[in-house]
């Protein structure tokens, strides 16, 4: 072996999703040069690093669901969890801190451990990231709003800056498992798409030009109408305070809540 | 009663006459039920609750809160919907409502119901149109969100029986804090009457919880627990008055929450107060500091306020006030003090107390961790030591903390004491809410 291979680093690019950054843990792990010598991102790389050499790591299932099984049974559920969101968010670093945090807990004689260290810096940021991606999500689970189509499905968009589709889908199925729904991700272009009955599933590359064709049901002006009415009742005149309502509900997530707009996209 | 108007009035008229006369009652959560879908029908229930909206005065929307009607055979002083009173009146169908609900859930503006009501006819009458439509609601629709109703005092304890086991929550407001000052003001309610009701949850919900362990499936009786409300500056009490009633509450009847609504002044009566700067928002700011304190801190009544000492501090919150008047209790080592110590801390929310008490086992903490796991370093400073070692030095006297605390500006953000600070957002978990 030389020395210069020492110096090396060898960076697996893995694409920005769960899929994408546990098959980069997987492919670093099995590539055995020692966890000093790999690291792992995510997202544009146009600060390529001398002495490092670049691999990119193609999304693969059977290794992702291969290192989520080790997560779940060695490191235990919460610390799936913290993965699971954090990995939602973006950051520069996120993926190489999930894999530090994967190593560093498997190393532990009981690897529950790991998602309470949170002196560690890598679990520090993970968990970090997981707080942030809950705190959106759950926003977001209040404040989609569905419009109902002409066909019954009920249809939202968001334009969310964290990835949330797959935070939140779970949640609305089993809410409404009768109802025909999706929900737009305008920003990334994808859906989550739940069938009346049926599991849900996002589906990639979806253009926003041809969810627009549709039309809303008749219906859908009136309760849409009466929401606003309901809205505008229930503020008490003499407490209005439109800071602190902002400071709640910040603008960048009313963009498409009805009670907000006064003329609606359709 | 005038039937010809209600019959020429359609539903979106109706909707803004009953949404504005539910608004003074502050209760808007969804939390404390975790519900799947059975797989029919529609609904889930999550433990948090979500938030749905905002409203112009910065609380939080979460139910569809209405009454069912604002018809009343009453006429207490404080309430718009008063007998005397010449407002425009309307009623509900169960059928209005239930379309409502199940068509605001469907589209994602709100987390259930909120069903309040004046009185209609009597209170056997008004009870059981609220169990009517509940009734609808569950098995007509399956509807499985959120649903919080009133217990109409004075109503055959059956119907409010029944009524409960389609409920998520059940409330009956105090109004005001003492029995005089109900007497005072709404000389038709008397204390007994509203405790009643009360009581009966209460007992019904202990021979519940040995239903259910019993048998798994039994069906919930009011399975969130009840809540009261009491109205703050329209009767001359004390802030200990009101917490030793609040304290009463959680202890004697198991209550799940006491809100308190700073008074409005909604109807000219000469045995209302004026109160000149407005409704007393900051006043109600600190009960609700005081109330999370008892609930979930560990605090007394009587170590926050006394007969001598009957009020809060307007400039400080009744944690910083306490530990300015317990020095002797300080600093404490954040890597020794037990949980219930450190949630003594001005600036250590019982998130972060319990984050540190993990975290310690497995590594020594800093500043800096501390800061990340959500202590509020601005206050923590003054009260604790970390290693050994103070942050930087910092006199451990009442002045020089007080002038730094207040220099660092307490955010009062009036009307923030509602729910949304201290329940709902308070589980998303912003440090910027501890305590
Ligand atoms: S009983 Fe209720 S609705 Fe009727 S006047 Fe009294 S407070 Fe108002």
């Amino acid at each position: 072996m030389s020395s210069c291979h020492c110096l090396m680093i060898r960076v697996f690019q893995c694409e920005d999703t769960l899929t994408g950054i546990l098959t980069g843990v997987y492919d670093a792990w099995d590539s055995r040069l020692g966890h000093e010598h790999v690291r792992l991102e995510t997202g544009a790389y146009e600060d390529m690093e001398l002495f490092c050499e670049y691999v990119q790591v193609p999304p693969d299932l059977d290794k992702a669901g291969k290192v989520l099984r080790t997560i779940r049974t060695r490191l235990g559920e919460e610390a799936y969890e913290m993965i699971a969101y954090a990995s939602a968010c973006p950051h520069t670093r996120k993926a190489d801190a999930i894999y530090r945090m994967i190593v560093l807990g498997l190393r532990l004689p009981d690897g529950r451990e790991i998602s309470r260290m949170l002196t560690q810096p890598d679990v520090q940021l993970v968990f970090e990231l997981r707080r942030k991606a809950w705190h959106i999500a759950h926003r977001y689970m209040g404040f989609v709003r569905f419009q109902e189509l002409g066909n019954g499905v009920l249809f939202s968009k968001i334009d969310a800056e964290v990835d949330v589709l797959a935070l939140i889908a779970p949640h609305f199925a089993d809410r409404l498992p009768l109802e025909n729904w999706m929900i737009y991700d305008r920003r990334r272009q994808k859906a989550a798409v739940h069938p009346a009955q049926k599991g849900w599933v996002i589906l990639e590359e979806v253009e926003e030009k041809v969810l627009s064709e549709f039309e809303n049901s008749e219906k859908e002006t009136y309760y849409d109408g009466l929401w606003k009415v309901f809205h505008r009742a229930v503020g008490i005149a003499s407490r209005s305070n439109e800071r602190l309502q902002m400071s709640f509900l910040p603008k960048k997530f009313r963009h498409f809540m009805n009670e907000f707009a006064d003329s609606r996209e359709s | 009663m005038n039937y010809h108007i209600e019959q020429q009035m359609n539903l979106s008229q109706k909707l803004e006459i009953l949404a504005d006369a539910a608004k003074y009652d502050v209760a808007c959560t969804s939390s404390g039920v975790d519900r799947k879908n059975s797989g029919k029908g529609i609904g889930n229930c999550i433990t948090p609750g979500i938030c749905h909206s905002f409203s112009a005065d910065g609380r939080c929307i979460s139910l569809l809160k209405i009454l069912f009607t604002n018809e009343c055979i009453f006429d207490c002083r404080y309430c718009i919907n008063r007998r005397s009173n010449d407002v425009p009146r309307a009623s509900f169908t169960p059928q209005e409502v239930c379309d409502l609900t199940i068509e605001f859930y469907r589209r994602n503006y709100i987390e259930g119901l909120f069903l309040s009501s004046g009185i209609l006819g009597s209170p056997d009458m008004t009870m059981d149109l609220l169990y009517q439509t509940l009734y609808k609601l569950r098995t007509e629709y399956h509807f499985q969100g959120y649903i919080h109703v009133k217990a109409i005092p004075g109503a055959d304890p059956e119907l409010i029986a029944r009524t409960g086991y389609l409920a998520d929550r059940m409330s009956v407001n105090l109004e005001l804090p003492t029995a005089e000052g109900l007497n005072a003001l709404a000389p038709q309610k008397k204390r007994p009457k509203l405790l009643a009701p009360i009581r009966q949850v209460r007992q019904m919900r202990m021979q519940n919880k040995n239903e259910l362990a019993l048998y798994r499936h039994a069906p919930k009786f009011v399975p969130a627990g009840q809540s009261t409300q009491m109205i703050i500056g329209a009767t001359g009490e004390s802030d200990w008055q009101i917490m030793k009633v609040a304290e009463h509450m959680y202890k004697k009847y198991e209550m799940k929450r006491v809100f308190y609504s700073a008074f409005l002044r909604v109807n000219d009566d000469s045995l209302l107060p004026v109160l000149p700067g407005g409704p007393p928002l900051l006043r109600e700011h600190r009960l609700y500091q005081a109330d999370w304190l008892l609930r979930y801190y560990g605090f007394g009544t009587d170590e926050l306020l006394s007969e001598e000492k009957p009020d809060f501090n307007l400039l400080l919150d009744p944690k910083c006030d306490w530990a300015l008047r317990h020095l002797e209790q300080f600093p404490i080592e954040v890597m020794r003090a037990d949980y219930h110590t450190l949630l003594r801390v001005p600036g250590i929310g019982y998130r972060a107390a319990s984050r540190i008490v993990k975290a310690r086992r497995l590594g020594t903490l800093d500043y800096a961790n501390l800061k990340k796991m959500g202590v509020v370093l601005k206050r923590a400073i003054f009260f604790i030591t970390c290693g050994g070692k103070q942050m930087y030095p910092v006199k451990l006297e009442e002045d020089y903390i007080l002038r730094n605390i207040l220099d660092g500006k307490e955010r009062l953000r009036p009307g923030a004491g509602e729910q949304p600070v201290y329940e709902q957002l308070s589980l998303f978990d912003d440090p910027r809410f501890s305590v």
